[in-house]
C-alpha cells in the first residue's frame, strides 16, 4: 500500500466514523424527545377533555381547566404578532435597504443579534420597570404583549434581514434599471420573493413567544384567572404558567393536569406552525 | 453632438481610484463596445450612464456625464427619469419571477400607466423587436423563469426596450450563454441600432469586434483608446491595447 | 509573456524561410542552366518545382490554422496575412524559376557570349537573390528599413531591364535567323523583371505587417 492509498484509507475511516457520530446524536435527540412525549401522553392524555379545556382553573384539579391560559396564550400572541411583525419587517427593511452599510449599521446590527441572545428574564425585568411601572400599563395582557414583542422583535428583525439579502442582487438591479423608486422595488419585488422566509423567521419567533414563562412571571402575570381578558388592559395568565402552578403542587392530579397542559400547548404551537408552513407553501409555490 | 459623453470623469470607491479622468464621446445610433481585463472599470464607466454606481456605498463622481448635453449628475433629474431614458441588461438574465408579460409590462405599470390596450400593444412590440414573440406568443403567461438563458436576457432586453429608452447600456450580456443564444444576442444588437444607441461591455474580444463600430480599450481606470473598431483591432496605436488584444497581457 | 499563439506565428516564418531558400535555390540553378545550356540542371530544377509547390500548400493550411485555431488581431492578424501573401509571391517567383528552366532545357547550346556579357544576367539574378535574402530576413527581423531599401533596389533591375531590351534588339538586328532563341531570351529578361517587382510586393507586405500601414498602388513609397 502505497503512502497516497494509507491516506486514502485513513480519510475514509474519519469519514465513516464521524458519519457514526452524526446519527449517534440524532439517535439520542430523537430518543429524549420521544421520551419526553410518551412520558407526557401517558401521563395526560386521559385527562384532556371538554371539560378540560373549557374550565377555568379550580382548587379540586378533577374540576381544574384550562381555558384561561389557552385564551390568554392566544390573545397574547396574536397582539405580540401585531406588534412585532410589521415594525420588526420595517426595522429589517430599513436597515437592509435603506440604511448605509457603514460603522453605524454594524453597531447597530451586533447590538441586535445581541439582543436575541439576551434571556428572557431580563426583557421580563424591563418589561415591569418600562410597561408596567413606568408606563403604568399594570399587569395587562397589553404590557405581556408588549414585552413579548421585544423578546421576538430581534429574531424576525434577522431572519427578514437574511430573507432579504438573500433576494439575488439582479433583481434589484433589473428593478432599478427600469427606472422603479426603491420603495417599489421592495413592495414590488423583494418583499413577495422573500416573503416564504420571512414567514418562516415569524414562525419561529411566535413559537417562541407561545412557549416563554419567565418574563411574564417577571412582570406579574396571574396564575388564577378565573375570566377570560376583555380588552387590552385585562389582566391574564398563560398556559406555560399555568402548567407551572400545576408543576408545581403536591397533589399527582395536578401533575397529570400539567402534562395535559403540556400536550395543549404542543398542539397549539403545530397548530400556529403548520398554519404558518401551509401560508408559506401558498406564497412560494 | 454626442448622444452621451462623459469629460474628465473621475470616481472612487472609497480610496480606491476606480475611473481617471476618462472623456470620450459616443455618438447616436453608435454601438460601442468597451473591453479590458477584470477592474478595469469599463463596467464602472457603463453604469455612469445609468446612475447604477449610486447604489454603492461610498462613492464619489466628479466631472460631468452628459446624455444628450444634458448632466445627469446635476440639474435636478430623479435617477428614474433618467433610467427609462438609458435602458439596461446585464450580464445574468434577471427576469422577475413573474410572468413574461408582466416582465416586460413593468416598467409600464411603475410609470402609472394602466391603460390596457396600450400595455398590450407595447409588450408585443417590445418583444419582437427582442426577437422573442414568436417564440412566447402562445406562452406569455407563463413564468418567466421557465424560459432557457437566452430567451431570458432577450426578454431582459424586451423589458428594457418597453420604457422606451433612447440609449441601452449592455453588461456582458451573453457571457453566461452558449454560443447559439449569444449569437442570437448579436443579431439583435445588430437590429437594434438603428434605433438605438448601444454602449456595451464585453470580455469576448470577437464579441466586440463583430458587434461594435467603435470599441473603447480601459485599463487601470484609464481610457487608453477609443477607436473605430476594425482600426483597434488591426493596428491599435498603443502598445498595452496590443498586448491586450493579442493575448499578451504582463 | 510567449503564448501558443507565438510559437505558431514563429514556425510559420521559419516556413517563410525555407520557402524563400527553396526559391533562391530554384532561381539560381535555371539561370545557371539557362546560361550554360544545362539540360540536366533544368530537369532538376523542373523536378523540384513540386516541392516549391508542396511547401506553398503546406504554408497556405497553416496560415489557415492559425486564422481558425487562434483569431489573431492586430500585428498577429497581420502577420499571418503577410505570410499568405509573401507565400504566393514567392510560389509566382519559382513559377517563373521554372519557366526559365523550361526554356534552358530546350537549348540545344549555349547563348553567344557577345550577347550574354553585356546583358550581365549572372550579376542580376545575384542581385535579385540579394533582394530576396533581404526580404526574407527583414520579415524574419520585422525590420521595415531594409524592407524598404528593396524600393530601390528594383529602380536598379528596371534599369538593366531597359538596357538588356536595346541589347537583345541590337542582336536581332544583326542575326535574324536566331529571332526564337532571342524571343525565349527577351521572355527570361521578362521573367527577371517580374521576379523584381514580386520582391516590391514583398516588402509591401513586410511593411504592411510591421506597420499597419498600406503602400499598394502608392506612388511615394519611402
Amino acid at each position: 500500500m502505497n503512502p497516497f492509498e494509507l491516506h486514502a484509507l485513513k480519510q475514509r475511516i474519519k469519514d465513516i466514523a464521524f458519519r457514526v457520530i452524526a446519527i449517534l446524536g440524532l439517535l439520542f435527540a430523537l430518543c429524549v424527545l420521544i421520551l419526553l412525549l410518551v412520558n407526557v401522553a401517558a401521563d395526560g392524555l386521559g385527562r384532556i377533555n371538554l371539560q378540560f379545556l373549557t374550565s377555568f382553573p379550580s382548587r379540586h384539579a378533577d374540576k381544574a381547566g384550562i381555558v384561561a391560559g389557552l385564551a390568554g396564550s392566544f390573545f397574547m400572541v396574536i397582539i405580540t404578532a401585531a406588534i412585532a411583525v410589521p415594525v420588526g419587517i420595517g426595522a429589517a427593511i430599513y436597515l437592509e435597504e435603506y440604511g448605509r452599510k457603514n460603522w453605524i449599521g454594524r453597531f447597530i446590527e451586533i447590538n441586535i443579534a445581541n439582543l436575541a441572545g439576551v434571556p428572557s428574564i431580563v426583557y421580563g425585568l424591563l418589561g415591569l420597570g418600562l410597561f408596567v411601572r413606568w408606563m403604568s400599563l399594570d399587569r395587562s395582557i397589553l404590557a405581556g404583549s408588549l414585552t413579548m414583542s421585544l423578546l421576538i422583535m430581534p429574531v424576525i428583525i434577522i431572519s427578514t434581514r437574511e430573507a432579504l439579502r438573500a433576494v439575488p442582487n439582479g433583481i434589484r438591479e433589473a428593478s432599478f434599471a427600469v427606472g422603479a423608486t426603491r420603495w417599489q422595488t421592495i413592495w414590488h419585488h423583494l418583499l413577495p420573493i422573500s416573503f416564504p422566509s420571512i414567514l418562516t423567521g415569524i414562525i419561529l419567533a411566535i413559537s417562541r413567544a407561545i412557549g416563554e414563562t419567565a418574563p411574564l412571571i417577571t412582570i406579574g402575570a396571574l396564575t388564577y384567572v378565573t375570566f377570560l381578558p376583555k380588552n387590552l388592559d385585562s389582566a391574564f395568565t398563560i398556559l406555560p404558567i399555568q402548567i407551572y402552578n400545576w408543576v408545581s403542587r403536591p397533589q399527582q392530579e395536578f401533575h397529570e393536569n400539567a402534562a395535559a397542559g403540556i400536550i395543549m400547548l404542543l398542539v397549539f404551537t403545530l397548530l400556529l406552525n403548520s398554519i404558518a408552513i401551509i401560508l408559506r407553501n401558498r406564497f412560494s409555490r | 453632438m454626442y448622444k452621451v459623453e462623459t469629460r474628465d470623469v473621475n470616481l472612487f470607491y472609497g480610496n480606491t481610484h476606480a475611473l481617471k479622468n476618462v472623456t470620450m464621446g459616443i455618438l447616436e445610433y453608435q454601438v460601442v463596445a468597451m473591453i479590458g481585463p477584470s477592474g478595469c472599470g469599463k463596467s464602472t464607466y457603463l453604469r455612469l450612464f445609468n446612475r447604477m454606481n449610486d447604489m454603492i456605498d461610498g462613492v464619489r463622481i466628479e466631472g460631468e456625464v452628459l446624455l444628450s448635453g444634458k448632466d445627469i449628475y446635476n440639474g435636478g433629474t430623479r435617477v428614474e427619469e433618467i433610467r427609462k431614458k438609458v435602458g439596461m441588461v446585464f450580464q445574468k438574465p434577471n427576469p422577475f419571477p413573474k410572468t413574461i408579460f408582466e416582465n416586460v409590462a413593468y416598467g409600464l405599470r411603475i410609470n402609472g400607466i394602466s391603460n390596457k390596450k396600450f400595455i398590450e400593444e407595447t409588450v408585443e412590440r417590445s418583444l419582437k423587436q427582442a426577437a422573442l414573440w414568436d417564440e412566447v406568443k402562445d406562452e406569455l403567461k407563463k413564468s418567466a423563469l421557465a424560459l432557457s438563458g437566452g430567451q431570458q436576457q432577450r426578454l431582459c432586453i424586451a423589458r428594457a426596450l418597453a420604457v422606451e429608452p433612447s440609449v441601452i447600456l449592455m453588461d456582458e450580456p451573453a457571457s453566461a450563454l452558449d454560443p447559439i443564444s449569444s449569437a442570437k444576442i448579436e443579431e439583435l444588437i445588430w437590429e437594434l441600432k438603428k434605433k438605438y444607441t448601444i454602449i456595451i461591455v464585453t470580455h469576448n474580444m470577437q464579441q466586440a469586434a463583430r458587434v461594435s463600430d467603435k470599441t473603447a480599450f480601459f485599463y487601470l481606470g484609464e481610457l487608453i483608446e477609443f477607436n473605430d473598431t476594425k482600426e483597434l483591432f488591426m493596428n491599435p496605436k498603443h502598445e498595452r491595447t496590443q498586448n491586450y488584444i493579442t493575448g499578451r497581457f504582463g | 509573456m510567449t503564448t501558443h499563439l507565438d510559437t505558431e506565428l514563429d514556425r510559420l516564418k521559419n516556413e517563410i524561410e525555407e520557402m524563400g531558400s527553396l526559391v533562391r535555390n530554384q532561381l539560381g540553378k535555371s539561370i545557371d542552366a539557362f546560361i550554360g545550356a544545362k539540360k540536366e540542371l533544368a530537369k532538376e530544377v523542373l523536378f523540384q518545382e513540386r516541392r516549391v509547390n508542396a511547401e506553398e500548400l503546406k504554408i497556405d493550411r497553416d496560415c489557415e490554422n492559425i486564422m481558425v485555431l487562434f483569431n489573431p488581431v492586430a500585428i498577429d492578424l497581420r502577420l499571418v496575412f503577410a505570410a499568405f501573401k509573401i507565400n504566393s509571391h514567392l510560389e509566382r517567383m519559382g513559377d517563373h524559376a521554372k519557366g526559365i528552366a523550361a526554356y534552358a532545357s530546350k537549348l540545344t547550346k549555349p547563348y553567344a557570349a557577345e550577347l550574354l556579357t553585356p546583358l550581365q544576367l549572372r550579376e542580376i539574378v545575384d542581385h535579385i537573390d540579394d533582394m530576396i535574402a533581404s526580404n526574407l530576413r527583414a520579415f524574419k527581423d520585422a525590420d521595415t528599413s531594409s524592407a524598404r531599401e528593396i524600393f530601390r533596389h528594383d529602380d536598379r533591375l528596371d534599369e538593366w531591364n531597359k538596357k538588356a531590351i536595346t541589347v537583345i534588339g541590337d542582336y536581332i538586328r544583326n542575326h535574324t535567323d536566331e529571332v526564337e532563341g532571342m524571343l525565349n531570351l527577351a521572355s527570361v529578361v521578362r521573367k527577371m523583371e517580374r521576379i523584381g517587382d514580386l520582391n516590391k510586393n514583398i516588402a509591401e507586405e513586410i511593411i504592411f505587417y510591421v506597420e499597419a500601414n498600406v503602400l499598394k498602388h502608392e506612388k511615394e513609397k519611402i
